[in-house]
């Protein structure tokens, strides 16, 4: 207001002055302060008029503790991710389907466990991989919760996931409990879509099976404040998994025992993540697995079936280098782990061969697998991987004597990745594998161009 | 005798005990961005211990959540993020693993400096053909000095929340530098007054730009999130080869595109970040701006 007061008194005065010679410099002068006011003036005006525009666009003057998110309301999150591959191999489309059947304590009879759903059975020509529907959100200030269903080409169903995980508890504590991926291990929990190849690892698929070691149950972790991260974690399993503490059902023919009650399994695990910097970051882990209870039933050569418990214990570590760049280029990721398996077992039946009922049977396999990424432009990723089982082990005894002594089976993969952008992506991998299955050595080549695509609110994935 | 043995067991757990009550009083606070901890070393000064997740030299969309960041977490007492999903790819994740109730959103020890101020391009279609958006508005807040007043502001009552010991000291703090930053911006203004602008690589300087008033020219990316084809990049310097301008872009990303856009168009090409460095505080922060000013002012006709 004073300034206009101020500017208009100026006007006034300017207009009354005489025009005079002598007055011209006096004029110019005016004129000269009159231009500065106007301008200092109008800035003034427009700052002001810009922090009062912005001050009125503030929506909520009040504290907020929230994330600004386009999350939908009260809906959970939701995924959906797609996956499919053209599919070709050298061995008139065994080779996926070889891959999951390596000589070793689980397929030595040639077991079938009448497992429908499959990863890793893919045709010659055209597949599609499960499609994973996940549904995440927290359900309120002390649970969060998550649902993963897979549905496969023919439109069944199966429960990936199910779970739920506290938030609230001190101490470093979490507890989850529902269905889940156990956390032993660092490949275990993984989804499909994040691995770094088409396929599972051969020391995985055939000592943990499909799904790796996945079971319903409760699980505790512990992450203490120490200045070394580190994580323990108990879980008590049910012990309805496919591969370690598996139960025949309708056991009475076969003179199994009745199952026991659950959990079946347990299992600890322990990683520990030492201080790199801002480039580098390196974890370690070891785990073991027990299941109380396993039993398995086998049609050949002529029907029997065995039980007892089993155990397994792992070693995994990754690290991974960070190199700055956008969209990955430079970025290694380097992954190893080593898996053991053995089961106690003893002969429950034999239908021709009474005699050896009781007898003991003790079955030892492993395998590891070590594999390494790098980023070899922006958006391309290459990668390689050296996978085997039965690397140190892979027999079967009694009383101390080996009856039988595995070959072991070893497959090298490259494999090139294209991420279009965070939500898609294209692959092309080759396989040479030299895999022992029924007592037959066979080397063979597979070839995978598999694509995968994010749909909606995809979550970030652990380290 | 074990009478004697009962003060010497009982003053190192004493000490210890007072140890731990001083300890209190330091907030750990863990800031996402250099940016956000320029702000909490401002506002907070020596009642903070800080960590700072992202070095300026990492694009912050695509972090991992390394162990190391979990275990910072875990100790934290607030987090401070930009948010407004900026932060989507890792650290959602790296707060459910680190088991601190006390810094998950929704809790007085999460703090996000986009839910403070308004963002632009808010509402925007949730459409991934354009790119990887972000429909709840642009997050790269951290470039508007104006905003950044407003989050030390807000930033300020948080800590005095936790710590109201200090409420007098962070409020003092923030008023402050947010003279600062009202001193600073006229001369800014003034040195890019006619700038001819610049071509960017991502949306990271909108608000910077808009503040400061000079335009931005264009973006190197054809959508958020996507590295550029030579088809955008030959659109880009056709449209403007007429005219006069620089390009700048972070350092994280490919040279490539930018030296060839510069050089089609004769530009000069400038690599800058959109965070301050590691160590900054208040000053190091203005000093970041400064540099941004200075480099779009160079470009003056």
């Amino acid at each position: 207001m004073n300034d206009r007061t101020l500017i208009s008194a100026a006007i006034a005065a300017a207009l009354a002055l005489p025009v005079g010679a002598h007055a011209e410099a006096d004029i110019t002068g005016i004129k000269r302060i009159l231009e500065q006011m106007r301008t200092d003036y109008e800035e003034r005006i427009a700052e002001l008029e810009a922090q009062q525009a912005y001050k009125a666009s503030r929506a909520d003057e009040r504290p907020s503790y929230g994330a600004v998110t386009s999350g939908t309301k009260f809906n959970p999150q939701i995924s959906l991710i797609l996956n499919g591959n053209y599919y070709a191999d050298s061995i008139d489309g065994e080779g996926a389907k070889r891959f999951g059947a390596a000589d070793g304590i689980h397929d030595a009879h040639g077991h079938d466990d009448g497992h429908g759903h499959e990863h890793g059975g893919s045709e010659q020509g055209f597949n599609l991989g499960d499609t994973e529907l996940v549904f995440s959100a927290t359900v309120d200030p002390y649970f969060d919760a998550t649902a993963n269903l897979a549905i496969s080409s023919d439109g069944d169903v199966e429960l990936e996931e199910a779970w739920l995980q506290t938030r609230g508890l001190p101490a470093g504590l979490k507890v989850k409990a529902g269905k889940f991926f156990s956390d032993i291990g660092y490949a275990n929990n993984q989804h499909p879509h994040q691995w770094d190849f088409v396929d599972q690892n051969l020391a995985y698929l055939n000592l943990l099976g499909d799904h790796g070691l996945r079971d319903t149950g409760a699980q505790v972790t512990w992450l203490p404040d120490w200045n070394t991260y580190t994580l323990f974690g108990l879980e008590l399993l049910q012990g309805e998994q496919e591969k370690l503490g598996a139960l025949v059902e309708e056991g009475d023919p076969l003179n199994l025992d009745d199952e026991e009650r659950g959990p079946r399994l347990a299992t600890a695990f322990v990683k520990v993540s030492p201080e790199l910097g801002y480039n580098h970051a390196l974890q370690l882990g070891g785990w073991s697995a027990w299941a109380g209870q396993h039993q398995e039933e086998h049609e050949e050569p002529v029907e029997h079936a065995l039980e007892g418990d089993a155990s397994m214990w792992g070693l995994d570590s990754i690290y991974k280098y960070d190199a700055g760049r956008g969209y990955g280029a430079g970025d290694i990721k380097l992954q190893a782990e080593y898996l053991w398996q053995r089961k106690e077992l003893h002969v429950a039946y034999h239908e021709s061969n009474a005699s050896i009922v009781g007898a003991e049977r003790r079955f030892t396999e492993d395998g590891f697998y070590l594999q390494g990424l790098y980023g070899i432009a922006p958006r391309w990723q290459a990668g390689l991987r050296y996978d085997r089982v039965g690397v140190f082990e892979n027999r079967k005894e009694s009383g101390g004597a080996t009856l039988d002594e595995y070959d072991d089976s070893s497959r090298w993969t490259a494999a090139l990745s294209w991420t279009p952008s965070e939500f898609s992506q294209l692959r092309l991998q080759y396989s040479r594998a030299d895999m022992s299955v029924e007592q037959e050595r066979e080397t063979f080549d597979t070839v995978y161009l598999q694509y995968t695509m994010s749909l909606g609110a995809h979550g970030a994935h652990t380290f | 005798m074990p009478r004697r043995k009962i003060p010497i067991l009982v003053l190192p757990l004493l000490a210890l005990f007072l140890l731990g009550g001083t300890h209190a009083q330091t907030l750990n606070v863990v800031a996402t961005s250099s940016s956000m901890g320029a702000l909490v070393r401002e506002v907070g000064a020596d009642h903070t211990r800080l960590t700072v997740l992202a070095p300026p030299d990492r694009d912050i969309h695509h972090l991992q959540a390394r162990p190391s960041m979990i275990r910072d977490l875990r100790r934290a007492d607030l987090v401070v993020a930009i948010g407004a999903e900026l932060e989507t790819g890792w650290l959602p994740v790296a707060l459910r693993q680190a088991a601190n109730p006390a810094i998950l959103p929704g809790r007085r020890g999460y703090f996000e400096a986009a839910a403070q101020v308004p963002l632009d391009g808010a509402g925007a279609s949730a459409d991934r053909a354009h790119g990887d958006v972000h429909p709840t508005g642009n997050p790269h807040v951290n470039m508007d000095p104006l905003r950044m007043a407003d989050i030390a502001q807000a930033l300020a009552e948080r800590l005095a929340e936790l710590t109201p010991n200090h409420t007098e000291e962070f409020r003092q703090r923030a008023a402050a530098f947010i003279r600062e930053i009202n001193q600073h911006l006229p001369g800014w203004k003034a040195a890019v007054a006619d700038a001819p602008g610049a071509l960017l690589y991502h949306r990271d300087a909108d608000y910077l730009f808009a503040r400061l008033g000079v335009p931005i020219l264009g973006y190197i990316e054809p959508v958020p999130g996507v590295p550029p084809t030579a088809r955008h990049i030959r659109k880009l310097s056709e449209r403007l080869s007429d005219r006069d301008g620089m390009v700048i872009h972070a350092p994280y990303y490919s040279s490539r595109a930018p030296e060839k856009l510069a050089q089609t168009l004769g530009w000069k090409r400038v690599s800058l970040t959109t965070e301050p460095p590691l160590e900054a505080d208040g000053k190091g922060y203005l000093a970041h701006i400064e540099r941004w000013v200075v480099a779009l002012a160079a470009n003056r006709p």
